[in-house]
């Protein structure tokens, strides 16, 4: 599946903020969309769109710490960037403690924000790579047969396959069979590597 | 110059834990540690209502304590201004993950709070104008 270009998305009330951040991230390479308010941004985002948020704090209506608080609450992920030019420690205390990513004042240098964005799209690209990589390891374990899924706790727990005959009242061969099936249809070259991906998606 | 983890014990039953062995209370500590003695302090009056609070000497020190089941938060009081404090805060963070930690800084170190809420830090409190919010905090941890 082809991974969706990420955006970086721009939410501030000043109008000439809003455009010199969309050449400053155009002139980068890098793919921006600007809203001119929280709700316009909200009414149209989905938390599935991989990129990350440049968020002003003070906006009129929805501020930029109670539309984090809505993505929060909405389960997003996106990494946010804020902008601000009156910040304060409290302030930054309270969107860090949020999940922010960072919380920069203005004014700053162009360089400064460009690193942070690029920073936030790292994280925000490895952060989907783990959740694709857990989604795939769960769907092959839903492939298993409910013997296989036996097999395969009771493997990685470290058990023998003698032992494993002995725990389920099976013969060491069908243990043997069922294990190879196992193996094959999580895409597991080794023990160690199905115990890897048992740890990856452990409750 | 500062005891090496002297233990400040007052009137406030603060901090206590049931650890779940048999019903007795295990007393967690509230461990302050700062480069500038000044600083220290001034949190250790701020905290004379709270029982066991130690100071190391060190922030090695500080890390050692830091990383016993006992701690109960760390208070790292200091001026972010002079000398980041970062790498400190993620080694902190790597021996307890779930240990509340929280900075005293001047006011307006916004760049600096940032940093150390990066590297671990659970809050940042700047002082002054008040050690109230650094009490309220701290007792909250200790509940």
């Amino acid at each position: 599946m082809k991974d969706q270009p990420q955006t970086v998305f721009v939410v501030d009330d000043d109008d000439a903020v809003r455009n010199s951040l969309r050449m400053l991230l155009k002139s980068a390479g890098l793919h921006a969309e600007v809203a001119a308010s929280a709700q316009e941004f909200l009414a149209t985002y989905e938390t599935s769109q991989p990129g990350c948020l440049v968020l002003d704090v003070r906006m009129p209506g929805m501020s930029g710490l109670e539309m984090q608080h809505e993505l929060n609450v909405r389960g997003a992920t996106v990494p946010v960037i804020f902008i601000t030019g009156h910040g304060d420690i409290p302030m930054a205390v309270e969107a860090m403690q949020h999940g922010a990513f960072d919380f920069l004042q203005k004014p700053f240098r162009d360089q400064e924000l460009l690193d942070r964005v690029q920073r936030a799209l790292v994280r925000d690209s490895e952060y989907r790579a783990r959740l694709r990589h857990t989604d795939r390891i769960r769907e092959r374990l839903a492939s298993l047969s409910p013997r296989e899924r036996e097999v395969l706790d009771l493997v990685t727990q470290g058990k023998a396959n003698k032992m494993v005959a002995g725990d389920l009242g099976v013969s060491q061969r069908t243990v043997e069979i069922h294990r190879a099936h196992v193996m094959q249809k999580m895409e597991a070259g080794s023990l160690a590597e199905l115990v890897r991906m048992m740890m990856v998606v452990a409750p | 110059m500062l005891a090496p983890a002297m233990v400040l014990s007052t009137q406030n039953g603060n901090g206590a834990n049931n650890d779940g062995d048999g019903g007795t209370n295990r007393v967690r500590t509230i461990i302050v540690a700062g480069r500038s003695s000044e600083r220290t302090h001034q949190v250790l009056r701020a905290l004379r209502g709270f029982t066991n609070v130690i100071w190391p000497t060190s922030l090695e020190s500080a890390l050692a304590q830091a990383s016993s089941k006992d701690a109960g938060c760390l208070v790292i009081a200091d001026d972010l201004r002079e000398e980041p404090i970062d790498e400190f805060l993620q080694e902190a963070r790597e021996l307890q993950r779930n240990l509340p930690i929280f900075v005293i800084t001047e006011p307006d170190d916004v760049a600096e709070a940032v940093s150390a809420m990066r590297h671990g830090a659970t809050a940042v409190i700047e002082i002054p104008p008040s050690f109230a919010a650094l009490c309220d905090e701290v007792k909250r941890a200790m509940q």
